[in-house]
């Protein structure tokens, strides 16, 4: 073995030290949220104790306690600033994050492993914000998703359409002749079929196309390519063997962003949920209303709340300020058996 | 022509014209420029810029390079394939570049517009198979030992295989001259049009491989009836990989296709 392939495994133990650190302060950001002031003496005791007796062979006690000392500050200096959290769903990297970014790029976005631990940490205050794939033009609407924003008591306070452009990543210096399987999400597998029986490579589906990034580059597997964005190729190190290899150009996803707190001024656009009884032209009855008021509906889309029970999810132009669209709603309330508002709320156009 | 070439001859069309961004082959004369090969991303880009710029059509470059030695320089591969997209995303010029691998047809596809198979590979059957089957144009040389039937029974493969997309071009054939590196055999190109509905291009850079026959050469095969020319031009070729001697530079590129320019006009009113 040459110095050249040691220094390789070094600069890669490199970067996990710098994304388990940076774990670490994403999670120290969240206790922030549960804690009344920042400084916890005993809590930093009881984490030096721990490390003086965790210290291996070639690592001194001193130098683990001065490390750990330095991390901590860290920590304290990042909590004292009391920012402000957008949770998504997948690893770092994911396409959530890069919307959650071009929303507001101020706010600390942290992984979640589900959209219900995104929803169930907006709802419980861990997070302020959670953003959510609503749906897409090639893969069709989030299934899941939607089914929480049935059940959810938080109200959207923004709304942003991304463009999707998938890559294909491999771990630098891979041969494209080499490649054989490629790993992803089941949406960016569906959305770039027709580029894979092109070129003969086998779909594997994965929890995250962010996630497939990181396991590519954590575990090297041999003949593995996977398909995620060019901020999962950073992230993780890997090199684009073909950018924007989407079967369809217009590939859009629209992400809703969720809070706790509904925005005061209003905004461009509402979201309602709402249920009709199960009669002959109920649902043309609510129709009509928005057509008589000649309000623009921007979506409609059904999904079973039961068997045989369909919840009606609708978006239009307008804002809850206006008092017609007031009076549009209270109309609406009276020819539906269970009327939810969203939120009203702007929503951004990513070319 | 026989039973064999029963799908590029004259007879089973009028005249096959293929169209890439808003070009005719067939219908326009084009020019095909770039260097021999993709050897880096400034290289590439500054050539496409100044082949762009004194009017040529298409993009040239080499990412997989068939060279005679192994020790050679082999081209860039995937890497020289990224470059040339760069390029056209700069330039808008469509690309052409060599396919020399049939593992490689379907990566090449992704990013070129045009898959060449090169003299050496004119009769690599399995290669012609494989380009016979995608969607993609299809530049077929004529192999430095062949005849014309040989080569277009090449082309039948390809057609036979679904792609009816064959662009033929003549790059000269070994004769017992040595003062230029091929003999460019310009009766080919009357040849074809008499044989065949597929349009034919000549390459002089190849079919001389000297700076100094490639303007003459090239009014010559325009004069023949040539659909357009395939000509190298690198940004410095003095320092470039491959074929040094018979890459214009810029300057030398663009007086060049103003007298090429010139004599297509006339030709049209011919």
């Amino acid at each position: 073995m040459g110095l050249k392939s040691i220094r390789d495994k070094i600069d890669a133990i490199d970067s996990k030290i710098l994304k388990l650190l940076n774990a670490r302060m994403e999670q120290a950001i969240i206790a922030r949220k549960y804690k009344d002031q920042v400084m916890d003496s005993n809590r930093e005791k009881e984490i030096l104790e721990r490390i003086e007796s965790d210290t291996g062979e070639l690592i001194s006690p001193a130098f683990c306690q001065k490390l750990f000392k330095d991390i901590m500050s860290e920590s304290r200096k990042l909590q004292e600033k009391n920012y402000d959290i957008i949770a998504f769903q997948g690893e770092h990297g994911a396409y959530s994050e890069m919307a959650a970014k071009a929303w507001n790029k101020e706010l600390i976005s942290i992984p979640c492993s589900s959209f219900a631990d995104v929803f169930n940490g907006v709802e419980n205050g861990r997070f302020e914000y959670g953003i959510v794939p609503v749906d897409n033009t090639l893969g069709g609407i989030v299934g899941e998703v939607n089914n929480n924003l049935m059940h959810t008591h938080l109200h959207i306070v923004g709304a942003i359409e991304n463009p999707v452009e998938h890559c294909l990543l491999t771990l630098p210096g891979t041969n494209h002749r080499d490649i054989k399987k490629v790993y992803s999400h089941s949406q960016a597998l569906s959305q770039c079929k027709n580029f894979l029986e092109r070129n003969d490579l086998e779909p594997v589906p994965y929890y995250d196309t962010a996630g497939a990034a990181k396991m590519l580059s954590e575990e090297r597997p041999e003949g593995v390519a996977v398909i995620a964005s060019k901020f999962a190729a950073v992230l993780y190190n890997l090199e684009i063997i073909k950018s924007n290899i989407e079967d369809s150009r217009a590939n859009k996803t629209r992400f809703v962003v969720l809070s706790k707190n509904k925005i005061e001024k209003g905004g461009e656009k509402c979201s309602i949920i709402f249920t009709t009884e199960h009669k002959a032209g109920t649902l043309f009855k609510v129709l009509e209303i928005f057509a008589k008021a000649n309000i623009n509906l921007t979506r409609i889309e059904s999904m079973p709340k039961q068997l045989l029970n369909y919840a009606f999810f609708l978006d239009f132009l307008g804002s809850d300020k206006d008092e017609k669209i007031q009076k549009v709603l209270k109309e609406v309330e009276e020819h539906t058996t269970d009327l939810k508002f969203l939120g009203c709320y702007n929503e951004r156009k990513v070319a | 022509m026989s039973k064999d070439l029963r799908l590029i001859s004259k007879e089973k069309e009028k005249k096959t014209i293929i169209k890439i961004a808003d070009l005719k082959i067939g219908e326009d004369f084009i020019v095909i420029a770039g260097p021999c090969a993709v050897e880096n991303e400034r290289q590439t880009i500054e050539t496409a810029i100044a082949v762009k710029e004194a009017g040529a059509n298409m993009l040239r470059g080499g990412a997989f390079k068939p060279r005679t030695s192994p020790y050679a320089f082999q081209g860039l591969g995937l890497k020289g394939l990224k470059i040339l997209e760069k390029a056209k995303q700069e330039t808008g010029l469509p690309i052409v570049t060599e396919v020399i691998d049939s593992r490689d047809v379907s990566w090449i596809s992704e990013y070129a517009d045009v898959l060449q198979i090169g003299a050496r590979n004119m009769q690599n059957f399995s290669l012609l198979k494989e380009v016979g089957k995608t969607d993609k144009p299809v530049l077929l040389k004529r192999g430095m030992y062949s005849t014309l039937k040989e080569w277009l029974s090449c082309a039948e493969y390809i057609l036979s295989e679904g792609n009816p997309n064959v662009i033929l071009c003549e790059r000269g054939i070994r004769t017992f001259e040595t003062y230029t590196r091929n003999t460019l055999d310009l009766s080919m190109v009357p040849a074809v049009k008499e044989c065949t509905h597929l349009p034919v291009l000549v390459d002089p850079s190849h079919g001389t491989g000297k700076k100094s026959l490639i303007g003459p050469m090239s009014l010559a095969a325009i004069a023949a009836g040539s659909d357009g020319l395939i000509v190298e031009v690198h940004n410095n070729p003095e320092v470039a990989l491959s074929d040094k001697e018979q890459q214009f530079n810029p300057a030398e590129f663009k007086a060049y296709m103003e007298k090429v320019l010139k004599l297509s006009e006339i030709m049209k009113q011919l």
